[in-house]
């Protein structure tokens, strides 16, 4: 029986098993290896180097760049993520109706392409702009891609807009299943309204601010399309990502051995900040007894 | 509700999921097998560039050719833009799926790929001398020469890039025609701000203050191939740049900065909309303009001039920057292709007609020497008076270097020198020096 069981449990577990050796196990081993050798994918022949590649990402500008900017890009975007989605979540929990609607209607940023949203954002943006017109009418001329600190913003304030609605979603679903007996319970023992969301809310909220904030952190690893098409990582570094980097050195230098260390660097990054964002939420959750 | 908001919540994760997995692309990526099939018929895979005119164009030559010739079947496709078409054409080949043949491919990304041993020296396949003797392109084709002496690229187009002025701008501020020196378009900053404050520049591009290697072709290198005659900068792996050519030009980048010339910010269609009154332009433009700014007429509102040059130094002799790209034959493709593929070549451009209809449809001027001179142009040149300046410089037009780091190289021109002289961030002479020493470095 146990063996039988034991068969199942392969055979059910099996499709998650199959996706990660082929899209996660061996593009990693692929991917050490590369990182080796000063191999383009191309030429019929490769020269082994060792941790040169490594050694030279450490040392450029560019890669340094790279993984200071996810930690900025970081402080813009998860606070401001995270306050809108439970702004939004709290305004929509509070509906009487017509809840899914708005869900979906927050959502659909989420599912739109990031090279449109880019676009128009330039446009918005663009000097000419009746924006821009107006803001210079009253004294204030901003470079807002052409500034290193601005555009750093814009990026952010791009990347809320659009995963807001999707961690609202997650947020509601948090909400929605606190009891509300607890808040009876609560305002018998004379909580007031001011203090009923920080007293009973987000304590009750945590799991799922938990996901939505380690989703948020993980996020900022991952920028590409926006900082590609807006500012090519510029100006500057000032915007670069690992992802741009990683680009720019495989598909645009070529060098497909380099990238492949970059990237295995930002692997590397990407797992020691995030367990030690979780460890700090779960910190955080443990010394306010949420958890 | 407790039960929507899961259900809602499950849908969207799906519809996230599934829109992830999208690519936003389909249909087939590349060659299948090909080579000689049991009938005999040799199948090659050609891939034109990602427009609809350019693939149209490649698709009718290929079903004209295939009507003269049962033995070869000739499939066109666009290349992928997955987000670039260098990346879909390297991940082609990373995969082994690479087509025989591609067009749209300019001289730096073909050293990068001939490096990698990618591509077939065409110079070495049987036909390939009759094609560029029956072209007419012996001249044209003769800077193309890599540094290894082999010929990877038959260009199929060059465009001489030239600037544009808003003549009606300038008119107003009492120009019969554009300048073409250093300070007299300085003495015309000076009007045109005098006269339109904030809301006018004479140039106004963001890519002026953007470090991205191309962006280099249609600003450093129209002026500095002006400036220096047209020197090749780098040759080979040797930085052989002109020191006083390239400091001038950045002087005068740089004045134009100090008199508020210029705008490096994003600005929708700054030349179009008149925010600047000077850009380079290339003659895919001219489609473009007829669409939506119908107001822009040559030698009415807008003229074209060769690139400025220092003063003291005759206008005639300026030289610019050739934007031109051609066609490779890869290294993967069997013999037979290749053969087929050159075959193909030659009877597309055995006929200067067919050159014709690629100019007509494409605005993009035919890389040979008879542009201006063989008749079979005329009529395109009479129906479209803005592309003569085009036609006729095409042999005053420097192709970009062959270097296969051109990617890294012509970032430096920018992050060391052009970039900053455009945001005031070093003086003209520290930038060149800086920029060469990390050109040396890089080339080293």
């Amino acid at each position: 029986m146990d063996q039988r069981n034991n068969k199942l449990g392969w055979l059910f577990a099996s499709p998650y098993l199959i996706y990660s050796l082929l899209f996660f196990f061996i593009p990693l081993i692929w991917s050490i290896f590369l990182s080796v050798t000063d191999w383009d994918l191309i030429a019929p022949t490769f020269n082994v180097v060792g941790f040169e590649n490594f050694l030279e990402a450490l040392r450029s500008p560019s890669v340094h760049a790279a993984f200071w900017n996810t930690y900025k890009f970081m402080m813009i975007f998860v606070p401001l993520v995270t306050a809108l989605a439970i702004g939004v979540a709290v305004l929509v929990h509070g509906l009487p109706r017509f809840k899914g609607l708005f869900l979906i209607g927050f959502f659909l940023p989420y599912l739109s392409s990031g090279v449109v949203s880019a676009l128009i954002v330039k446009g918005l943006l663009s000097y000419t702009s009746p924006v821009n017109e107006f803001l210079r009418g009253i004294g204030l001329d901003i470079n807002w891609l052409g500034s290193p600190l601005s555009a750093l913003f814009v990026v952010g304030l791009i990347l809320a807009w659009k995963f807001t609605g999707y961690y609202a979603l997650i947020l509601t679903s948090g909400l929605e299943s606190i009891d509300k007996e607890v808040y009876e319970a609560a305002a018998i023992d004379g909580v007031k309204d001011g203090q009923r969301f920080w007293r009973i809310t987000l304590p009750l909220l945590y799991p799922s601010l938990y996901t939505t904030l380690i989703l948020g952190f993980g996020v900022t690893f991952g920028i590409f399309t926006e900082v590609y098409q807006l500012t090519g990582g510029g100006p500057g570094n000032a915007t670069n990502t690992w992802q741009m980097e990683i680009f720019k050195q495989a598909f645009s230098n070529m060098q497909v051995g380099y990238a492949s260390a970059v990237a295995l660097l930002a692997s590397v990054a990407t797992f020691i900040s995030i367990f030690a964002i979780r460890k700090i939420l779960e910190i955080w959750g443990k010394r306010n007894g949420w958890v | 509700m407790k039960k929507r908001v899961p259900m809602v919540l499950s849908v969207a994760l799906m519809a996230g999921l599934l829109s992830a997995c999208s690519t936003g692309q389909g249909g087939q990526t590349g060659s299948e097998g090909g080579g000689e099939s049991s009938d005999g018929v040799t199948t090659i895979e050609f891939w034109a560039a990602p427009n609809p005119t350019q693939q149209a164009f490649w698709q009718e030559m290929a079903d004209a050719y295939e009507a003269q010739n049962g033995k070869v079947k000739i499939n066109v496709s666009a290349i992928k833009e997955s987000p670039t078409s260098e990346a879909s054409i390297q991940a082609a080949l990373a995969a082994k799926s690479a087509p025989t043949m591609s067009e749209n491919i300019n001289r730096g990304f073909a050293a990068q790929l001939a490096s990698s041993q990618a591509l077939v020296p065409l110079d070495t396949l049987e036909g390939f001398d009759e094609i560029v003797q029956g072209r007419s392109m012996t001249q044209t084709i003769e800077p193309w020469t890599f540094a290894d002496g082999h010929q990877y690229v038959l260009p199929i187009y060059s465009n001489p890039m030239l600037f544009g002025w808003r003549l009606d701008i300038i008119r107003d501020l009492g120009y019969s025609e554009p300048p073409q020196t250093y300070g007299e378009i300085l003495e015309l900053t000076k009007k045109l701000k005098a006269k339109h404050g904030d809301k006018k520049y004479l140039w106004a591009k963001p890519d002026l203050a953007d470090p991205t290697a191309w962006k280099r072709w249609f600003d450093f290198y129209m002026l500095y191939d002006a400036a220096s005659g047209g020197n090749k900068f780098i040759e080979g792996d040797a930085f052989t740049g002109d020191e006083k050519a390239g400091v001038e030009v950045l002087s005068f980048v740089d004045d134009l900065r100090k008199e508020k010339g210029l705008l490096a910010r994003q600005v929708t269609d700054p030349f179009e909309n008149g925010t600047g009154v000077f850009t380079d332009v290339g003659p895919w433009t001219f489609t473009t303009w007829a669409e939506k700014y119908p107001n822009l007429k040559y030698n009415e509102t807008y003229a074209l001039t060769m690139p400025p040059v220092p003063d003291g130094m005759d206008p005639a002799d300026s030289k610019t920057f050739a934007d031109t790209k051609g066609l490779v034959v890869y290294a993967s493709a069997t013999k037979e292709q290749q053969a087929a593929a050159i075959d193909f070549i030659q009877w597309v451009y055995g006929d200067a007609n067919n050159d014709a209809a690629w100019f007509e449809k494409t605005n993009l001027p035919p890389a040979r020497d008879d542009l201006s001179t063989n008749e079979s142009f005329q009529a395109v040149l009479d129906k479209s008076p803005q592309l003569k300046p085009y036609a006729e410089n095409v042999p005053n037009a420097v192709p970009p270097m062959d270097n296969a780091k051109y990617n890294d190289l012509q970032t430096i021109i920018g992050t060391e020198a052009f970039n900053k002289v455009v945001k005031g961030e070093i003086a003209p002479a520290e930038g060149w020096a800086a920029m060469k020493a990390a050109l040396e470095k890089a080339l080293d």
